[in-house]
């Protein structure tokens, strides 16, 4: 009997949300952080080409879901944004 | 003592002896309070993203240093006094690169 109960509380499954689960462990899953492997550019508030790249034109910062870069290296990423806009720089 | 690197922003209006002697000044304050400057770069007139203070360009010097906190306070009291630099930024450091140099090839070209 309990089982039964069990069956009627499963979450309603959404077949759009299997459908978006599937194309999102695609294209982003896949990705490796572009700024964590061997010989990844250094993440310094002087060096702008590479702030830009994570920069929106409207000088937002790109979040890391969409830039997939790793936790770490984002964070490091957006002090040094900061401290570059303090200067002027970006 | 640790690394620090200090850039200042100098007005865009100076003329270059006055530049010299800007970069003089702050060199000695870190030499006299006991720090060892490792490297000064000029970075030359760079236009900002926003204005600053109503200057659209500006003159960047950064240095790279071996200091304490005596002459970081020197610094920054004297950078704030002074009229002519709009803005100035301080950030300490385990170990300074100085061989990687991100503004030398736009100072190559102006030249």
């Amino acid at each position: 009997m309990k089982r039964k109960n069990n069956k009627f509380n499963k979450r309603p499954q959404n077949p759009l949300n299997k459908l978006s689960l599937f194309q999102k462990s695609d294209s982003r899953f896949s990705k490796k952080c572009p700024l964590s492997g061997k010989d990844a550019p250094k993440i310094d508030y002087k060096n702008i080409k590479l702030l830009k790249r994570y920069v929106s034109d409207t000088d937002k910062i790109m979040p890391s879901r969409i830039t997939s870069v790793s936790q770490n290296k984002q964070r490091k990423l957006t002090s040094e944004i900061k401290k570059a806009k303090i200067l002027g720089l970006i | 003592m640790n690394f620090y690197e200090h850039t200042l922003i100098a007005k865009q209006d100076l003329s270059t002896p006055d530049l010299n002697n800007i970069e003089k000044k702050y060199k000695d304050i870190i030499t006299k309070t006991d720090g060892k400057v490792i490297k000064v770069e000029k970075w030359g007139l760079l236009n900002f993203s926003k204005k600053i203070k109503a200057y659209n360009k500006g003159f960047y010097i950064h240095y790279k240093f071996e200091a304490d906190n005596k002459t970081l306070e020197e610094i920054r009291r004297n950078s704030i006094i002074d009229n002519s630099l709009l803005r100035h930024l301080t950030v300490k450091y385990k170990k300074l690169d100085t061989d990687t140099e991100y503004f030398k090839e736009n100072n190559e070209k102006k030249k």
